[in-house]
């Protein structure tokens, strides 16, 4: 997909003229018309507010509810493990029910859970939009063997065993490094290497943006007044990468989130007590609670599912408003 | 080590029928068995118990001494480490070998507490030691013959023995032999074709002499494990060996495909009378490997199965099933003892050298929140307040600190614990446990959350089981740079006494740089002194109990031990299985003497 966009969007005056009927017509700058567009897409919009919604939660939330690791053992049917009471236990003091065996409160887990499925989602997709960004930005303005190395990088990238490697990798890892420790360190690993395998495919997005991008007239005039190569690729370049940049990083975060939350299922993620969603599916799948508890595994389910779901329709109906060709 | 093994230890009846109602008490069905208590005769005397909740613990269920054509089948969620009897460490199978293999020395098949007797299998008797404690000479019994009718000599048990010294061949069994036997640099028969090992000797074919290094008076358990079980040199094919063992028990190989399944029939050569603690019943025996295992636990609800051959019980979705149903629970028995799940507290990480520091942990843990985390009262276990298990020699029931009197945590004598250790505000540790065990890993932040009442901090580092033992908890070194003074471990005794429960967890001399199983450090002379008591020649049992029970009160004493639960398993017996219940030794169904009607 190409997207045209003017060489600096934000900086041009909208101009103004005056219609037959005296009306002013407003000139809408290039975003102005892309807010439009998104804001007509009913789906896009409601992927947005939960978005928002998430954020406010992941934010204020973990303030609000109880204590995530508080013990309600009285909770608890000892013998079958599951919470007594219908539902997983729900009630007035534990709106989601509260977990089997422990009895901590699902709501508290749920919450603070998201705080750190959103973090290390964020942060995993800053970094690969920086690496990639720059990388391809490099490879398709210079092209020739820098394009052809780093495209090679990439596709090592692509093809690495990435599930294995973090496993690994979080196994030799020991328990403080590089000053950090405990979860801290677990928490920066994983934004490390969720985010350092995520750059190829935004590198190669903006390879193939810079390719079509570097042969236009602006490019030419800046080289001809003299600009060299680092202006010409962030400052003339970037500007016009920040729509699909925009759109594919809010692709990525549900994609790094879902990432997350398998190596916490395969017991290679967050430390416990700290909830995470994927430590909750896992316990439900592999110690049999999904039979004697389902709402274990369905809360946390739900919750992965509707996060992923609101970034995905979100993005994809940037992407239709910055873009509306690409439809 | 012995990590993988679980070897079983029975509670008295009434304990364990007390623990169970407790268990049970929401269920409508609360019966615990026919009342027989352990017969002293072989199981076909056994008084019969009518099919009832825990009536395999107690006593022998569907008693049966016709033989059926039928077909016995078992199935597996994994794969065997070998069906090989001299290269296997699991439960099961030194269960499971008892049909194709008999070994010198075996356990009394007997429900209860009367399956820990050590009787003779292929001996005539239990081995006579020398005055000097290092020989152990046994007979078996004359005219004995293996499935191909060739004669059972002393020299084909010498050479079972021999083979497993080949650890690059047969790497699995213990190694028992290797460290109790003279002649330890000995390769084994693969490597070595001329020699042999001089530490055994038969005088002739029915006579085989152990030679020891130094006395050990519980030589005829060693005797006991499948690694004694002859092997005819002939047919021997290392590790392929497994595939066509050549039979010395009621029943023998038909076909092994590797991993997939296994069938057995009668052997034809065994004889009834020499043999009285194994059984020959049904007509084929077949074991399916790697079959789902909520998928054997649905089979096994609707009979199209007849036994979990793992023996380590049902899945939580089936348990949920079994314990909600009155009728299922008819079927089902929970039977009590293959191991302890205990913390080590170490004794060499600052301020848990302090042994009032370590005795504020014992006193504050909530005993209740990590039985759950282990399964709760019927899959987990009971709770422990010793570190002999209820039934082995030696133990006596106490209680220093009120972990049955208050389950939930005494914070009050914690609080004075800590203060008497100087540090009344708690302190900050290390934890170290097995995070791909779920169950530890619950356990571990149910120590976090109770701790965290009376000011301790605990802070989880989580390893991989596989090398737990060899590389983190495993290595002093390690724990003490680490502040790793708490660590969670299990312990399945090799065999039910307390040289098999405690000897490698808090005997001072075994303290080893790697692949320590004496976490804790404790190096009490007090407790050396006793275990070098038990083990000198001549000493009797009733002193060896004595002695193991001191240490058990010792150790309680010094706090290097946090015992969690006594180890339980929920079993379902299918309807058509006779003569079934549950067998101390190894904590499952005695396999050597099950039918089908």
């Amino acid at each position: 997909m190409a997207v045209t966009l003017d060489p600096s969007p934000g900086q041009r005056e909208p101009s103004t003229a005056t219609s037959v009927g005296g009306a002013p017509i407003q000139g809408r700058s290039l975003w102005q018309i892309a807010w439009r567009r998104l804001r007509r897409d009913r789906v896009a919009m409601a992927g947005g507010i939960v978005i928002l919604f998430l954020l406010l939660l992941a934010v204020v939330g973990p303030h609000l509810v109880q204590n995530p690791n508080t013990y309600n053992s009285s909770l608890v049917d000892p013998t079958f493990s599951r919470p007594i009471g219908s539902w997983g236990g729900i009630s007035l003091a534990h709106p989601l029910g509260v977990e089997p065996v422990t009895g901590r409160d699902m709501l508290a887990r749920i919450v603070v859970g998201a705080q750190y499925s959103l973090l290390i989602g964020f942060l995993a997709t800053v970094l690969a939009v920086v690496i990639g960004v720059f990388f391809g930005i490099i490879a398709g303005y210079f092209g020739g063997w820098v394009d052809a190395l780093i495209a090679r990088a990439m596709d090592v990238f692509l093809a690495f065993p990435l599930l294995v490697f973090a496993i690994a990798l979080i196994g030799v890892i020991p328990n403080s490094a590089w000053g950090l420790s405990g979860n801290t360190l677990r928490v920066a690993l994983l934004v490390f290497i969720i985010g350092f395998f995520a750059w190829p495919y935004m590198g190669r997005i903006v390879r193939g943006q810079v390719i079509s991008l570097r042969e236009r007239e602006f490019v030419d005039a800046a080289r001809s007044i003299g600009a060299r190569g680092p202006y010409i690729l962030f400052r003339e370049l970037l500007p016009n990468l920040v729509a699909p940049i925009l759109v594919y990083s809010t692709l990525l975060i549900p994609t790094n989130i879902l990432f997350e939350a398998a190596l916490d299922y395969l017991g290679v993620g967050l430390i416990p007590p700290t909830p995470s969603w994927g430590q909750m599916l896992s316990n439900a799948v592999t110690e049999g609670f999904y039979y004697i508890d389902p709402m274990y595994m369905v809360i946390p389910g739900v919750a992965i599912f509707i996060t992923v779901m609101a970034f995905n329709l979100f993005g994809d109906g940037l992407r239709d408003a910055l873009d509306p060709r690409s439809r | 080590m012995k990590r993988r093994r679980t070897l079983a230890v029975a509670a008295s009846a009434a304990t364990f029928a007390a623990l169970t109602l407790a268990a049970c008490s929401s269920s409508s069905s609360t019966g615990t068995g026919g009342g027989s208590t352990a017969p002293s005769g072989s199981t076909s005397a056994a008084a019969g118990s009518a099919a009832a909740f825990n009536a395999g613990t107690t006593g022998v269920v569907n008693p049966s001494t016709t033989k059926t054509s039928n077909t016995l089948s078992f199935a597996l969620s994994s794969t065997p480490d070998s069906l090989d009897p001299g290269n296997t460490y699991y439960a099961w199978t030194w269960n499971f070998s008892r049909l194709y293999a008999t070994p010198l020395m075996t356990y009394k098949s007997a429900p209860g507490a009367a399956g820990n007797t050590l009787v003779p299998g292929l001996a005539t008797a239990p081995g006579t030691q020398s005055a000097d404690g290092l020989t152990w000479t046994y007979h078996i019994k004359p005219g004995l013959k293996f499935s191909d009718g060739e004669p059972i000599t002393s020299a084909d048990v010498k050479y079972a023995v021999e083979r497993t010294y080949d650890r690059s061949v047969l790497e699995n069994g213990p190694n028992y032999f290797q460290v109790l036997l003279g002649d330890p640099k000995y390769p084994g028969p693969y490597k070595d074709k001329t020699g042999n090992l001089t530490s055994i000797t038969t005088p002739d074919a029915t006579t085989i002499v152990f030679h020891l290094v130094s006395p050990f008076p519980d030589f005829d358990y060693v005797a006991a494990i499948p690694q004694t079980a002859p092997v005819p040199q002939d047919k021997d094919t290392g590790a392929n060996y497994q595939l066509n063992p050549v039979s010395s028990g009621p029943y023998m190989f038909q076909s092994y495909t590797l991993n997939k399944e296994a069938v057995l029939v009668d052997n034809p050569n065994w004889v009834p009378s020499e043999d009285p603690q194994a059984e020959q019943n049904v007509a084929k025996i077949t074991l399916t490997m790697n079959v789902n295992a909520d998928d054997i636990d649905n089979r096994l609800l609707a009979g199209d199965l007849d036994v979990d051959a793992a023996g380590t019980g049902v899945q939580a979705a089936a348990r949920a099933k079994i314990l909600s149903s009155p009728t299922l629970m008819k079927s089902a028995d929970d039977a009590l003892g293959n191991r302890l799940w205990f913390i080590y507290l170490n004794t060499k990480v600052a301020p848990l050298t302090n042994a009032s520091c370590r005795q504020a942990i014992e006193y504050a843990a909530d005993k209740t929140d990590l039985q759950t985390a282990y399964g709760g009262p019927v899959a987990g276990g009971a709770v422990a307040s010793t570190t002999l298990l209820p039934g082995m020699p030696g133990y006596t029931s106490f209680d220093l600190y009120n972990a049955l009197s208050q389950p939930t945590g005494d914070d009050t004598d914690a609080k004075t614990a800590l203060t008497k250790c100087g540090q009344p505000n708690g302190f900050t540790v290390g934890a170290a446990y097995r995070s791909d065990r779920p169950k530890e890993v619950q356990a571990a932040q149910a120590l976090q959350a109770a701790l965290a009442k009376v000011g301790i901090t605990l802070q989880l580092h989580g390893y991989p089981s596989g090398s737990y033992y060899s590389d983190f908890a495993g290595s002093p070194n390690y724990v003490h740079t680490h502040d790793l003074g708490i660590d969670f471990g299990g312990w399945p005794p090799d065999w039910p006494d307390g040289y098999g429960m405690l000897e490698e967890l808090v005997n001072g001399n075994t303290i080893v740089p790697a692949g320590n199983t004496n976490v804790s450090e404790e190096n009490n002379p007090q407790v050396n002194a006793l275990f070098t008591d038990a083990a000198k020649p001549g000493t009797t049992a009733a002193q060896q109990a004595a002695d193991y029970g001191q240490i058990d009160k010792l150790v309680m004493q010094d706090a290097v031990m946090l015992p969690e639960v006594y180890g339980k398993t929920l079993l379902y017996r299918g309807s058509d299985l006779t003569n079934v219940y549950a067998y101390a030794p190894f904590g499952m169904y005695n396999y050597a003497v099950l039918g089908k009607s």
